[in-house]
């Protein structure tokens, strides 16, 4: 009887959110089994989970900048140029080893990352401008790199074709391949960080009230500075995977993914004024986006031009029910602590309690 | 990095003239001096910039975006942000080439596009000022959900073939050089100007804008205040929408895609903070002429899409680093010389996204 | 049986080959296998390997493409019109505007119009300018309307604008701004002097469902269109040429079962032709008539391994298609030179700019090396009038590689 409220009384606010975002999307995803033939089926989360893998592992990155209250709307930019350099460069030299391609994608990301980093933390222009600017310039750089040339599947070496191929693990009919699987490693990795080291906890402070933080004695430009840093060095890293995934890289490659990767932290609860979210939920908002968008153009009842019409109602009624959810399972949650105060104290959590 | 630069801040509580002259030493001054600079340059190295029918064509090509720029600039100085407002516009398009091809008469169609206008806003406002979800997230929905309404509507067709007075709205001179929809945008212009800075209902945006909980506390009404915002703003896109349907004279589901961001940069760059709170109208306008200046200039003298992008990035960029530099370097001075005062030293520009304390979340 | 069918492949190659060389024999040796190829071109497809390329090549060369390309070649020197030929080293300045810049095809267009203002030697200046791909629509109408105020002659435009550039167009042309249209035409023609076509747009819907045909073999079955957007002018009237070839007999096997869009980016196209697969469990080939669509899909295609299953088409650039028609992802596809639709552009452009040809229909002129064109009503639109340029190439496994390198 009282085991899901006890279970719910040891769950901290931050992870409401999850649980509502989780609870929606098996919603959803039920509510397309019964539409979609065949759709609960191991090919099914193969499709959705490679296909969000790429979103997935940038959206982390943008989590950590959003958190301190900035934006990072280069990413869309750095992906496309990162496949783009790396592309040229496996494409003239197809001996090189897999790392040094890996290691060159995440070099130029944390480059063009370093570069926001420097020019919001320390140049102190508001990251939405700085960003703005970026993703212009760097969108430039690429197609005054490419000279309208095109990297194409043939040129590239074998391993990497054979990278979105790969499947690490098969549990009966589901597979989970190789660019899922890191991407969660990307976010379970993340979110540890996040909640043991001291920088992601300092992450937390920065965004809840960047003033306070630096009156405090954080290291908020630095901070600032590294979140920036490491997620270019994501999106470089999604830049690669990006490669692998589509093989064709023209100069129009990732552009308007930022603004999935933006939607992806929005809807996974990230306050975009600083201060709370978590890489979980970052995950499922882009896996949610994801289930939705590949659900609908699967859905036969539905047609070409009516899809992103109920995309956005979509959208919009997991957002409003998550936010309902939330409220309830936090207020739940706070006569729950009332009524036994012997429960582990939260004192460490984040402040800041907007949507 | 807590220093705050007071004028901008106390000038909205004192009188607004005040106000206003000190913004114009700040950043204002800086757009106005930039707006000289890209004039002056235009005018001297790019040929056919001053010829008069390049300059009405250089306010036609984007009258759509700077009127709806007009609405924007309230709706962020009050906190949120509409990113719906290109699917409203080709929303309102698509109704009045939909309607109209139906058979219903021009006129109608036109009051039932801005209607469809009205009615995105409140849906809008009703999500973000009733319920209370992020305006980030509502109006992204929006941006997918009113642009997928219009397809529905339009499929994969182009409907033109309008009636000669509803083009002649954008296309003929009515006086001097100006068309109707340029008359407009000027009288909106000055009425936005005087409704954000002399009104009661300005002051309060910007109250709301600074912190929702003081404006509640101090007896404002947040959320009729916001709904009005997203009404606002939905009503001025579907606007934008009649007029880029007048314009180009044919509507496709695609028409005014990708809007928003260059409408969302004027507004920011003209001052306007991202976090609520703070930008003025005159900061607004120069940044409309200074962005569209520099833009014919470029696109004159043969610079292509990508390169005038790449030089509106980076111009975005050096005009707030390059005064935030100069400003730390000359605090650094002044502390050198002993100066060990209050720590206004550090940082003029009033746009410092960590600067701002007690925004209220969402 | 077998050495007529080597005869045919023979002549077939030879064609194409001599399309991809431009020279002006390329016109009449369109026509010799279009005679050649008329018998066998219902045969099974069984020997895919040697015959495809000849089917589809010809099938559209044998009616419309072939008219313009050929006829003119042979009889215009006798025909009672007089064929114009071009005084170089007249001064114009001309604008190169492509759809967005940074592709290849677009890329290829301003080599052949390069190519062309060198051999006129034309001291005035081509301009090769473009919007980017996301303000396209928008950055090609400022381009049009500045054209004017910064004393352009002609504009040579792969519009993507639809019938919004109409007013822009009609401005610039009222001021005396030559307005060509190549690639992608202003569908009303308003504002519009001239269409180069680069194959009859009718035509693509037969080569389209030739190569589908020809793919699955005479039990045929269901296939979709993975096209780039909704408001793509040139995919919609091919789209709808496919449609209405569909009707015949001939093609009453095939069954179209679904159009869907990329939006001409890899990661859109790569995503819907992965659904296309998992609603029709019967599908069998995708046609996808836009270079980004086809290389987005093939790949999808190899990566789920379903490239047995599935078949990939449609009009796409050898380079990027090579391996997948070697390893059979998409054993065939069409395209036309980009080269030589710049060059025929910059060629007629000029002419129309210098005043030697009007724009009105029945003109006859040379274009360099590309031999003779007319003007023609462009019996695709309602109104407007095109110079047609022809032929399609069709590649596969036997002259991919060469045309790739």
């Amino acid at each position: 009887m009282s085991g899901i409220p006890r279970l719910l009384r040891r769950v901290q606010p931050e992870q409401l959110r999850e649980i509502g975002l989780l609870l929606i999307l098996i919603v959803l995803v039920a509510f397309f089994a019964t539409q979609i033939e065949g759709f609960l089926s191991g090919r099914t989360f193969t499709r959705i989970s490679t296909s969000v893998a790429v979103i997935a592992v940038a959206a982390v990155g943008q989590t950590l900048v959003v958190l301190t209250r900035n934006i990072d709307l280069s990413v869309g930019s750095i992906v496309g140029v990162v496949a783009y350099v790396v592309g040229t460069l496996l494409t003239e030299n197809p001996e090189l080893p897999a790392y040094v391609a890996i290691a060159v994608a995440i070099g130029i990301g944390a480059a063009l990352g370093a570069i926001n980093g420097l020019i919001v933390a320390y140049g102190r222009v508001p990251a939405i401008i700085a960003t703005l600017g970026t993703l212009a310039i760097y969108r430039v750089v690429l197609v005054e790199l490419s000279g309208a040339r095109t990297i194409t599947t043939d040129a590239l070496p074998d391993w990497l074709l054979e990278v979105p191929r790969t499947t690490l693990l098969a549990i009966g009919e589901i597979d989970l391949r190789l660019m899922a699987a890191v991407a969660i490693l990307v976010v379970i990795g993340f979110q540890l960080l996040l909640r043991y080291l001291p920088y992601g906890r300092r992450l937390f402070a920065i965004g809840s009230n960047p003033d306070s933080a630096s009156v405090a004695g954080l290291p908020v430009q630095r901070d600032v500075f590294v979140a920036f840093v490491l997620s270019g060095t994501l999106a470089g890293l999604a830049g690669f995977m990006f490669l692998a995934r589509f093989g064709n890289i023209t100069v129009v490659a990732g552009q308007g993914l930022e603004l999935q990767v933006v939607a992806a932290v929005v809807v996974g609860g990230v306050n975009i004024f600083g201060g709370t979210g978590s890489m979980v939920g970052a995950l499922l908002g882009a896996a949610l986006i994801d289930t939705l968008q590949q659900s609908l153009i699967r859905w036969l009842e539905v047609s070409e031009f009516l899809r992103d019409a109920i995309l956005g109602l979509l959208i919009l009624l997991a957002v409003a029910s998550d936010a309902v959810l939330l409220d309830r399972l936090r207020n739940f949650w706070a006569r729950a602590r009332r009524r036994s105060p012997t429960t582990e104290t939260t004192a460490a959590q984040e402040p800041g309690s907007g949507l | 990095m807590a220093s705050e630069p007071a004028a901008p801040v106390a000038s909205r509580d004192r009188g607004a003239a005040m106000g206003l002259l000190a913004r114009l030493r700040s950043w204002e001054g800086l757009l106005l001096g930039l707006l000289v600079l890209i004039v002056l340059w235009n005018a001297t190295s790019v040929s056919g910039y001053l010829d008069p029918r390049n300059q009405i064509n250089l306010l036609t090509l984007s009258q759509e975006k700077i009127i709806v720029v007009l609405a924007m600039a309230f709706v962020i100085i009050g906190g949120e942000i509409d990113l719906s407002v290109a699917s409203v516009m080709a929303l309102a398009a698509v109704l009045i080439a939909s309607l109209y091809e139906g058979g219903t008469p021009m006129e109608l169609a036109v009051l039932i596009a801005l209607g469809a206008g009205l009615l995105a806003g409140l849906n809008n406002a009703f999500w973000v000022a009733v319920v209370g979800l992020p305006s980030l997230a509502v109006t992204l929905a929006g941006l997918i959900g009113y642009r997928g309404l219009a397809r529905l509507f339009i499929e994969d067709r182009s409907i033109g073939g309008f009636p000669g007075w509803f083009t002649a709205i954008t296309r003929d001179a009515v006086l001097g050089p100006l068309s109707l929809s340029l008359l407009l945008f000027l009288v909106l212009l000055v009425v936005a100007a005087v409704l954000l800075h002399l009104t009661g209902f300005g002051r309060t945006v910007y109250v709301v804008g600074n912190s929702r909980d003081v404006a509640r506390f101090s007896g404002v009404r947040v959320t009729r205040l916001k709904a009005a915002l997203f009404v606002m703003s939905g009503f001025i896109a579907a606007l934008g929408g009649v007029l880029i349907a007048s314009r180009l004279g044919a509507v496709r589901g695609s028409t005014a895609e990708g809007f928003e961001l260059d409408i969302i940069t004027i507004v920011l760059f003209g001052g306007v903070s991202i976090f609520g709170g703070r930008g003025t109208m005159i900061g607004v306008i120069l940044s409309i002429f200074v962005i569209l200046n520099l833009r014919n200039g470029l696109a004159l003298a043969n610079l292509t899409g990508n390169t005038q992008l790449g030089v509106i990035g980076l111009l975005l960029i050096l005009s707030v680093l390059v005064p935030n530099l100069i400003a730390t370097a000359r605090g650094r001075l002044e502390r050198r010389a002993g100066d060990r005062g209050a720590g206004t030293g550090q940082g003029p520009d009033p746009r410092r996204a960590d600067s701002i304390s007690g925004t209220a979340s969402g | 049986m077998s050495s007529h069918k080597r005869l045919i492949a023979l002549l077939a190659v030879l064609s194409l080959m001599a399309g991809a060389c431009a020279s002006p024999a390329a016109s009449p040796s369109v026509a010799a296998p279009t005679t050649a190829a008329s018998e066998p071109a219902s045969e099974p497809a069984s020997e895919a390997a040697s015959e495809p390329a000849s089917e589809p090549a010809t099938e559209p060369a044998s009616e419309p493409a072939s008219e313009p390309a050929s006829e003119p070649a042979s009889e215009a020197p006798s025909a009672g019109g007089e064929v114009v030929t071009a005084e170089p080293g007249q001064e114009l300045k001309m604008m190169l505007l492509p759809k967005f810049l940074g592709i290849l095809p677009f890329d290829q267009a301003n080599e052949g119009a390069m190519e062309a203002h060198e051999e006129l030697e034309n001291p005035g200046a081509l301009e090769f300018v473009g919007p980017t791909p996301e303000n396209s629509v928008q950055g090609q109408i400022e381009f049009v309307t500045n054209a004017p105020t910064q004393d352009y002659d002609v504009v040579m435009i792969s519009n993507n604008a639809g019938d919004q550039i109409g007013s822009a167009a009609a401005t610039a042309q009222e001021a005396g701004v030559k307005v060509v249209s190549w690639d992608s035409p202003i569908p009303s023609a308003e504002g519009e002097d001239l269409f180069i076509a680069q194959v009859d747009f009718d035509s693509i819907g037969v080569v389209m469902a030739d190569m589908a045909l020809d793919i699955m073999g005479d039990e045929g079955g269901e296939f979709a269109i993975l096209s780039a957007s909704p408001d793509a002018a040139n995919q919609n009237a091919w789209i709808a040429a496919l449609e209405e070839v569909l009707e015949d007999p001939k093609y009453d096997s095939l069954e179209l079962v679904d159009t869907v869009y990329g939006n001409d980016k890899s990661e859109e196209s790569y995503t819907q032709a992965l659904a296309l697969v998992d609603q029709h469990p019967d599908l069998k080939v995708i046609m996808s008539p836009t270079t980004v669509g086809i290389a987005a899909a093939a790949k999808a295609m190899q990566d789920e391994g379903l490239c047995e299953q599935v078949k990939v088409s449609g009009l796409g650039l050898p380079s990027e298609m090579v391996d997948y028609t070697l390893n059979g992802c998409a054993p065939q596809f069409a395209l036309w030179s980009f080269v030589d639709l710049g060059y025929l552009t910059y060629y007629t452009s000029y002419l129309l700019g210098t005043g030697a040809i009007e724009g009105v229909e029945g003109e006859q002129f040379e274009a360099g090396r590309m031999g003779t064109f007319s003007v023609e009503k462009d019996p695709t639109r309602d109104a407007g009038l095109r110079v047609l340029m022809g032929p399609f190439k069709v590649y596969d496994e036997t002259n991919v590689e060469e045309e790739a390198s």
